[in-house]
């Protein structure tokens, strides 16, 4: 809730703060059809800095590109030896972390403006923090939150291109957003950030939609409106399967 | 050419699909067992959800078993009365192995319980079929007649009370024992995906004294049933039977299983037997590892609610 409601003041703010630069972005696409040979595509988020004052140039100018999808709940165990056998002992609930989280900048993070700011708007894979845990003490639950971010990266769900923003011009960059197989379904945001010298003068931020279509959505859906005419046209399709089968080879 | 399955929400190759079903069609139609001890844990390793696995692994069970049933049928080697007493005791198995599923991976411990169950029974039967199955080799090699079981003693099973006739299997026992049995192979079905005719089968044989030859039929009926009712569960419960993932299982199966029984023509009894044994134990033998090396990564993550 607090990064979002950084995010607005900053696009009410902008406009009446005194910046020169201005920032217009786009994506490729605004809506990823997962379909049966889904495997992975990349949108590409691409935009323009509209400088204010041409005769001016910044010292530093730099652009950060968030991509978040829907927040949900992780439940992290964590595993001890127990008698030689390795069980799942602890756990830690950590509510809301973003399903997906891509960050791609013009240069590493830390070169572009400090901790702070970066952390108020999670900007970076270290600075993802849940909405809420179900621990209070601190230092108890960062390995947990830690393990998060460490997996998805591992699934390839959360990344960081250090340089990933390519500059075609100027004035026009282009980022590629990697949306692997097996990302989550739902609304994702896509920020773009402008910072000059360590702070943001500009940002926007842009919908977009993962989902499936056709024979797979009909199929998922199926499962979980009708899931007990779905589990009877599975035994069903299993047993025709079957009697085909010894029908087809009954003679051979 | 990647295949995206809707309930696992992950793409797989379509030929390493049909392929793992082909295999284990092959290995289950030479040797005669389901094959669900061994899909489960491949799919596992493959990395579909180990809850999708267990379900979908139940819904191939049901197709492998069907065209199983029917053959069996035409040879007249089902006994009805046995497979219907012994249903009855696995859907209650079912039921209760469906709930204790979803009560297990909310606590957390479901992959140390389905991966620990498959040790303990893969490791048990294994062990004593290799046993049994090394000693018929040695017989069969040195040409000494092998002595049969015997089926004419009685054993405590014969004491129970709530006697039954059991007619095609010439049978008058109690009740008792079917009904548990099949409750034992519904839980099993339930939890680890199998159709449980690795138990089934020793167990009407040496503990119910069935006639071998129906033996096969009945337990594949028991099965069918088992199977469809788990598949049904499953999805009624945890939304995790996966159709394409199934359908494609299956394919590969029907056409694996008919290459294994002709392959199983040509080998010996206690040969596919021994071949058998060492399957199993390998399976134990690696999951068994997967519970005692330690994790790469002490964390686990799981998305979604509780």
């Amino acid at each position: 809730m607090k990064r979002a409601f950084f995010v607005t003041a900053l696009l009410v703010l902008l406009p009446t703060a005194a910046s020169p630069d201005e920032l217009v972005s786009g994506l490729s696409q605004d809506l990823v059809e997962i379909t049966s040979n889904y495997t992975g595509t990349d949108i590409v988020v691409f935009g323009a800095i509209e400088s204010g004052n041409s005769a001016e140039t910044p010292t530093s100018r730099d652009v950060v590109v968030v991509v978040r999808g829907p927040d949900s709940d992780m439940i992290v165990r964590r595993k001890a030896r127990v008698a030689g056998i390795w069980i799942n002992r602890d756990r830690i609930t950590l509510g809301g972390m973003p399903s997906y989280y891509f960050v791609a900048s013009t240069r590493p993070l830390s070169q572009i403006a400090p901790a702070q700011s970066l952390q108020r708007y999670q900007i970076g894979l270290a600075n993802l923090v849940p909405k809420s845990e179900s621990t209070h003490i601190f230092a108890k639950g960062e390995p947990f939150r830690h393990a998060v971010i460490r997996e998805r990266e591992r699934v390839g769900l959360y990344s960081a291109k250090p340089n990933g923003v390519e500059f075609l011009s100027y004035s026009l960059f282009r980022v590629r957003v990697p949306v692997p197989a097996g990302v989550p379904r739902g609304q994702y945001t896509a920020e773009v950030y402008l910072f000059s010298d360590g702070t943001v003068v500009s940002a926007q931020s842009t919908p977009l939609f993962v989902d499936q279509i056709g024979i797979e959505r009909r199929i998922y859906n199926f499962a979980h409106e009708w899931p007990f005419a779905y589990g009877l046209a599975a035994v069903f399709m299993a047993m025709v399967l079957g009697w085909l089968s010894s029908l087809i080879f009954r003679e051979r | 050419m990647e295949i995206y399955l809707p309930i696992a929400e992950m793409s797989v190759h379509w030929l390493i699909i049909l392929g793992m079903g082909g295999a284990v069609g092959f290995l289950s139609g030479m040797l005669g067992v389901g094959g669900g001890f061994l899909l489960t844990p491949l799919l596992i390793f493959y990395g579909v959800p180990s809850e999708v696995a267990v379900a979908t692994t139940a819904s191939h069970l049901t197709a492998s078993s069907m065209s199983g049933v029917i053959s069996q049928w035409r040879r007249r080697a089902v006994d009805l009365k046995m497979a219907a007493v012994m249903i009855a005791g696995g859907f209650a198995g079912t039921i209760g192995g469906v709930y204790l599923f979803a009560f297990l991976r909310k606590l957390g411990q479901i992959d140390l319980v389905v991966s620990a169950s498959y040790v303990i029974m893969l490791g048990t039967i294994g062990s004593i079929m290799l046993r049994e199955s090394i000693a018929a080799v040695r017989a069969a090699r040195a040409g000494q007649p092998l002595t049969a079981p015997g089926t004419a003693h009685h054993n405590w099973v014969h004491g129970l009370p709530f006697k039954m006739r059991f007619r095609q299997s010439r049978l008058y026992i109690s009740v008792i024992p079917p009904l548990a049995l099949g409750f034992v192979v519904g839980v099993l079905s339930a939890i680890m995906g199998v159709g449980g005719g690795f138990i089934a089968v020793p167990a009407m044989i040496y503990l119910l004294r069935m006639p071998t030859n129906i033996v096969m039929g009945t337990s594949l009926l028991q099965i069918l049933a088992v199977t469809a009712a788990s598949t049904i569960l499953h999805a009624l419960d945890n939304y995790t039977v996966d159709i394409i993932l199934g359908g494609l299982l299956v394919l590969g199966g029907v056409v694996g299983a008919q290459y294994g029984v002709r392959m199983a023509a040509r080998m010996r009894g206690e040969e596919l037997r021994l071949l058998l044994a060492t399957l199993v134990l390998l399976v134990a033998v690696r999951l068994l590892y997967g519970l005692i090396a330690t994790p790469s990564d002490l964390f686990s993550v799981t998305v979604g609610t509780p």
